[in-house]
């Protein structure tokens, strides 16, 4: 960033439309004083007439009753869904990559679905409403095609925009379960470290905001592989080879973590890193205690919040759509809880504002 | 007038409601739409309301009507309206409604899903005949290419590629067209480029049968070898969606019988196709003749449960008791629907209207009819006003106009904008009747049709003053200037360009009674002398009096708002603020622009001599720098002017702190002795409570009352420092505004100004072209330039001047004419009624 950076000065010609949608969007999104009375709805519907007092409106309207949890999330993800899409078709330039940059995530996700289906013997025109309209792409229903990692490279992903993360994953390798987590695994750190890169390129406010959130998101996968691969017949070489190299642990944490062969070494890594040491301090699994993996959401959470308080960046777009999401996943937790009448766990949904 | 001037008086009411006859008690009052619910259970949960069931089911209903204008839309079948407007059913009548929707939803329903499976296989055997037509092309191709090949390419060392062409399998399918490129690029790389694919589009567009909506497809063929690429390929169809058809390898002519056969195939199927779209159509007619009956219903009973969950259930006596605020003069209209309500539920206890007292400021309701509706629209625009002040919207439909036209005045465009108004005016029943409001621009202006009629209308007026129609004037007294007894000789007149007729010369000027000949002559009886308009100095002229009409009318308007604030300041009895803040400000509006519309007037009615004519401006300058005027600077008016100019700038500043400190200082003073006198009362009943009881009595009424206070603090008690900063604000901006108004004012004249030259440079420009010509290319010029004028006097000086004059008048009254006594601190008066609610300009 050098002293005549202007690149803000421009923003709002580009992108001024959209960012103050976005605003807009995320001022719909659930606060405390909602998620306290939907945790009070004794069914579905009134959960339903509830959410009809906020922004989602009636988009449960035509639904005929009985509701059920999959018709709520359905239609959740059809919001986010619909929203993108208006953001991503009126994108231009360099928003228009970055929101695809956001889509690729889910691209990676449902063509291990598809493959892990197949795998499992599975029809295709069962798994494919199972994917996530955001990763849709042409060639993906092909996926199932392909019996070797090649093979998926070279016939369909070739042309597809994820064949530049691809490239580190190209074996002969017949594909099986743990070839798929680790291609996962690998492509996500390709794609992750791309769009880091990219964000990096972009330069100001974006870059401030975005290294921070997909630094962290690279973390925590680091976290999560090692603490996963406990057990299993992944090699601490192969291992390594999946931490995406960006974020706070690059270089020296991973090391570590490399070496780490039980969750108190990696506790240990943590304990270098001040965020991190919160995160891992008082997790657990009974009542009362929260789980790392709900810590992470919340610290991402917190993240996505504060990248709201930043103007002229890109930013806004990824924490929104990762703030709906998170709210999805809180709206079907507490529809689970009230379908399933097990009250007891209704609380631990994450609160965003 | 009455409710126009003022808000309607408002009163809070209990409604003490049976159960029973609480449902129908609310549908006649949705009916009447005069009273305003407030809710007595803001901390319950939507969810947790009593009626919540009720208004689900009511949801429920919707969703099914839903589907059903769903379904009439798809079939593009009219919603029948007659204009019925039925009451809201009874709750049991519900039942039967909930029943009738559910069978229809089922009916149609049963009805789409038989309808899907008869278009797929419609479209299934559609695709089939269009591959058997392709494929004999196809292999008809292939044929006369291999012949072809065959003939360049017979080796008899080779006889095996023919055998291994004989082997050829092939796939034939329908694919998205969209999807064909993708497919090719992924079928050549899966493959390795060993498939061969042809593809021809299929020319008449499909019916996807699941959404009914349409799509371009085209044919496809692949041929290839082997069983393992044959199963690739086929992966490769499942993924991209292709529907696969098996097509028998045959002769051309197999493939021809095939065809017809699955043709009448078809044709039998379109039979029964129709069949079922005619069993569709005839179940949705009926649905469309009901279906905005039942839609008014619903919303009905939805509204009024919703109403009813507003209420206070008190379960002891069986009763629910509500609250609302409605107009004063129409309780005994309210207490008829009460008692309406109960006699059709059949209850036999009444219900019970009772009014309440409260500190609660009420909300404002202005009655408006269709003519007054967009008057008021334009001051509510600006915000609500206090309960019961008075309320602009009656002045302003004659201010409005009338500041409008100041700056539009052109005869002829008022009187096309009269004729519009007009129209839509005379055809206003026509336009309600169709209610497209489709278009958000066309609902604007039809509302404000009326107060188009009247800028038209004004803007002739104005126009004819201003002597312009198109920028021309019309001589129709007769110009009161006379050229001739200037004595010009042929010389003179033959050479210059320009003449100056000097008004002093006898003769010239026929407007100075003394200067008559022979008691002829008189001044231009109306308006603008037309000579004016072929004069040199047009616009000086114009400048000097346009400007000075605008301050006067400004001034005009000013001091009747602040004459308005005199009958609010009446009408809520303040009369501290009428001796502190009302006088003074009228002193002082009077002595600094009032004195300046005075010596306009004056300099206006007595000065005759054009040559030794007053400087105002300079006066006015002169005047607080106490110069004394002199004639040597053009400053004299009359005898005395210094005195009086001396009195008026004193008055000016006296009233400052007037205005500044006399309401506080008086506020201050009452507050002490407030506080001295019941710090005494308290003393007096301590010492006497042991006998005295009708003191002790008041003691405690006083007690009460004081604690209500330190409970409830009344909003007029501020804070003193709150209070002189308000003050200080209110007389800044008052006196400061008394100049900047007036300034503001002069927009008048410039926009005038704008306008007129706009139209006369486009008829200089472009009409004066045409007529200027001799014939015969005169006429035809004219013809053709005369449409380049209309469109652009329509475009430009009617609906872009137009806008931003509308603009200007609207800002001179918000800012300029209501600041002087319009607080707009209100909040309007949104009655529960059904009229609104069903169309839809009320969320729920």
């Amino acid at each position: 960033m050098g002293l005549f950076d202007f690149a803000e000065v421009g923003f709002n010609v580009d992108n001024g439309f959209l960012e103050g949608l976005t605003r807009g969007f995320k001022n719909g999104v659930l606060c405390k004083e909602d998620y306290r009375h939907l945790t009070q709805c004794d069914s579905l519907e009134d959960l339903k007439l509830h959410l009809q007092s906020t922004t989602y409106g009636n988009f449960l309207a035509n639904e005929p009753s009985p509701l059920t949890v999959a018709v709520i999330d359905d239609r959740l993800r059809e919001k986010l869904v619909v929203e993108f899409q208006f953001l991503r078709n009126h994108a231009y330039k360099e928003l228009a990559t970055f929101l695809d940059f956001i889509k690729y995530s889910y691209m990676i996700d449902n063509i291990i679905l598809l493959i892990t289906g197949t795998l499992r013997q599975r029809q295709l025109s069962e798994l494919l409403p199972k994917c996530h309209p955001l990763g849709i792409f042409d060639q993906m229903e092909t996926v199932t095609i392909a019996n070797s990692t090649a093979d998926l490279y070279n016939a369909i992903l070739v042309d597809s925009p994820l064949a530049p993360f691809f490239k580190d994953c190209i074996s002969e390798e017949d594909l099986d379960e743990v070839n798929i987590e680790v291609i996962r695994n690998t492509l996500y750190k390709a794609y992750l470290e791309a769009f880091y890169d990219w964000c990096e390129g972009c330069g100001g406010a974006t870059a401030e905001v975005m290294c921070e959130i997909l630094g962290f998101e690279a973390d925590r996968r680091s976290f999560i592989i090692t603490i996963n691969s406990f057990g299993t017949e992944l090699s601490k070489e192969d291992r390594a080879k999946l931490y995406p190299r960006r974020g706070k642990l690059y270089p020296d944490g991973l090391t570590e973590l490399a070496r780490a062969d039980d969750y108190e070494s990696v506790k240990r890594v943590a304990e270098h890193y001040t965020e991190y040491r919160k995160l891992f301090d008082g997790t657990g699994v009974g009542i009362g205690e929260k789980t790392l993996e709900d810590k992470f959401f919340e610290h991402e959470v917190t993240m996505n919040v504060n990248s709201f308080m930043q103007q002229f960046q890109y930013g806004v777009f990824y924490s929104f759509v990762k703030l709906r999401e998170q709210e999805c996943r809180n709206v079907i937790w507490i529809s689970e809880c009230i379908a399933q009448r097990h009250r007891s766990k209704i609380d631990s949904y994450i609160p965003i504002f | 007038m009455g409710s126009l001037f003022r808000s309607e008086q408002m009163c809070l009411a209990q409604l003490y409601l049976q159960s029973e006859a609480a449902f129908a008690c609310v549908s006649k009052l949705g009916e009447l739409g005069l009273v305003s619910f407030t809710d007595l259970n803001p901390n319950v949960n939507a969810f947790q309301r009593k009626f919540v069931n009720d208004v689900r089911r009511c949801d429920e209903m919707e969703r099914k009507l839903r589907f059903l204008e769903r379904e009439l839309k798809k079939d593009q079948i009219g919603v029948y309206d007659n204009g019925d407007n039925p009451p809201a059913p009874a709750p049991r009548e519900m039942i039967e409604l909930e029943a009738k929707f559910e069978k229809l939803e089922n009916d149609m329903k049963e009805i789409n899903t038989n309808q899907e499976a008869l278009k797929k296989n419609f479209l299934e055997l559609t695709e089939m005949k269009q591959i058997l037509m392709k494929a004999q092309h196809f292999f008809e191709e292939m044929d006369r290419f291999d012949t072809t090949e065959d003939e360049a390419l017979i080796d008899p060392n080779t006889p095996q590629t023919v055998a291994a062409a004989g082997k050829l399998g092939f796939v034939a399918g329908v694919i998205l067209r969209s999807k064909l490129p993708s497919f090719e690029r992924v079928l050549w790389r899966a493959c390795r480029g060993n498939v061969f694919l042809r593809h021809a589009e299929i020319e008449m567009a499909l019916e996807d049968p699941v959404t009914g909506d349409v799509v371009n497809k085209s044919v496809f063929i692949i041929f290839f070898q082997g069983d393992q690429l044959r199963n690739r390929v086929q992966k490769i169809c499942e993924g991209f969606m292709t529907s696969l058809y098996p097509v028998p390898e045959m002769p051309p002519e197999g493939l021809h019988n095939l065809e017809m056969n699955v043709t009448s195939k078809i044709q039998d199927l379109q039979l029964v196709l129709n069949q079922t779209e005619d069993h569709r159509h005839l179940v949705l007619t009926q649905v469309a003749l009901n279906i905005r009956v039942w839609f008014i219903k619903v919303r009905k009973i939805k509204a009024i449960y919703h109403t009813l969950n507003l209420f206070n259930v008190n379960i002891a006596e069986k009763c629910l008791i509500a609250q609302c605020w409605c107009p004063t003069n129409d309780l005994g209209k309210i207490q008829d629907a009460l008692r309406y309500g109960t006699e059709v539920s059949g209850s036999s206890v009444a219900s019970i209207l009772q009014q309440v007292t409260t500190e609660e400021q009420p909300p404002t309701y202005n009655r408006t009819n269709m003519f007054t509706e967009s008057f008021q629209g334009i001051i509510d625009a600006f915000g609500v006003s206090t309960y019961q002040e008075v309320n602009p919207a009656p002045f302003t439909i004659i201010t409005f106009p009338f500041l409008f036209a100041v700056m539009f005045g052109d005869f002829g465009h008022g009187l096309l904008m009269l004729v519009f108004g007009l129209v839509l005016v005379i055809r206003e029943k026509f336009y309600l009747a169709q209610k497209s409001a489709d278009s958000e621009i066309w609902d604007m202006i039809f509302g404000g049709r009326y107060m188009i009629l009247f800028m038209g209308f004004f803007s002739m007026y104005t126009g004819f003053l201003y002597n312009e129609c198109f920028s021309r004037s019309f001589n129709v007294f007769g110009s009161s200037w006379n050229v001739s007894a200037m004595n010009f000789d042929a010389v003179t007149l033959g050479n210059a360009s320009a003449l100056d007729l000097d008004p002093v010369t006898p003769g010239v000027y026929r407007g100075y009674p003394d200067n008559y000949i022979n008691g002829s002559g008189y001044p231009y009886p109306y308006g603008m002398d037309p000579i004016w308009q072929s004069a040199e100095n047009k616009i000086t002229f114009q400048n000097s009096y346009k400007m000075k009409s605008s301050i006067v009318l400004g001034f005009a308007q000013m001091l009747f708002g602040l004459t308005l604030a005199l009958y609010n300041h009446i009408y809520f009895k303040d009369r501290l603020s009428i001796i502190c803040e009302w006088i003074p400000q009228m002193i002082f509006i009077w002595c600094i622009v009032g004195y300046l519309c005075v010596i306009i007037l004056f300099k206006w009615i007595t000065w005759k001599d054009p040559a030794s004519a007053p400087s105002l401006l300079i006066g006015l300058i002169n005047m607080f720098m106490f110069t004394a005027p002199s004639k040597a600077d053009g400053t004299f008016l009359y005898t005395g002017q210094s005195t009086v100019q001396i009195f008026v700038v004193l008055m000016i500043v006296f009233c400052l702190p007037w205005m500044l400190l006399a309401k506080p200082a008086v506020i201050y003073y009452r507050r002490r002795q407030k506080a001295n006198r019941s710090q005494r009362n308290y003393n007096l009943a301590g010492g006497e409570m042991a006998d005295d009881v009708p003191i002790i009595e008041q003691d405690q009424l006083d007690v009460e009352s004081n604690s209500i206070q330190q409970t409830e603090p009344d909003p007029d008690e501020k804070d003193f420092s709150e209070i002189m900063i308000l003050q200080i604000i209110h007389t800044i901006e008052f006196s400061l505004n008394c100049i900047s108004h007036t300034a503001s004012y002069l927009r008048l004249w410039a926009l005038s100004l704008a306008h007129s030259e706009l139209s006369e440079v486009l008829w200089t420009m472009v009409m004066h072209i045409g007529l200027s010509m001799a014939p015969p290319a005169g006429p035809i010029v004219t013809y053709a330039v005369f449409w380049f004028f209309a469109v652009l006097t329509v475009g430009i000086l009617l609906v872009m001047e137009g806008l931003s004059a509308f603009l200007h008048a609207l800002r001179l009254h918000w800012v300029e004419f209501q600041s002087k006594f319009y607080k707009g601190q209100g909040y309007a008066f949104l009655p529960f009624s059904f009229e609104s609610i069903i169309q839809g300009r009320v969320d729920e």
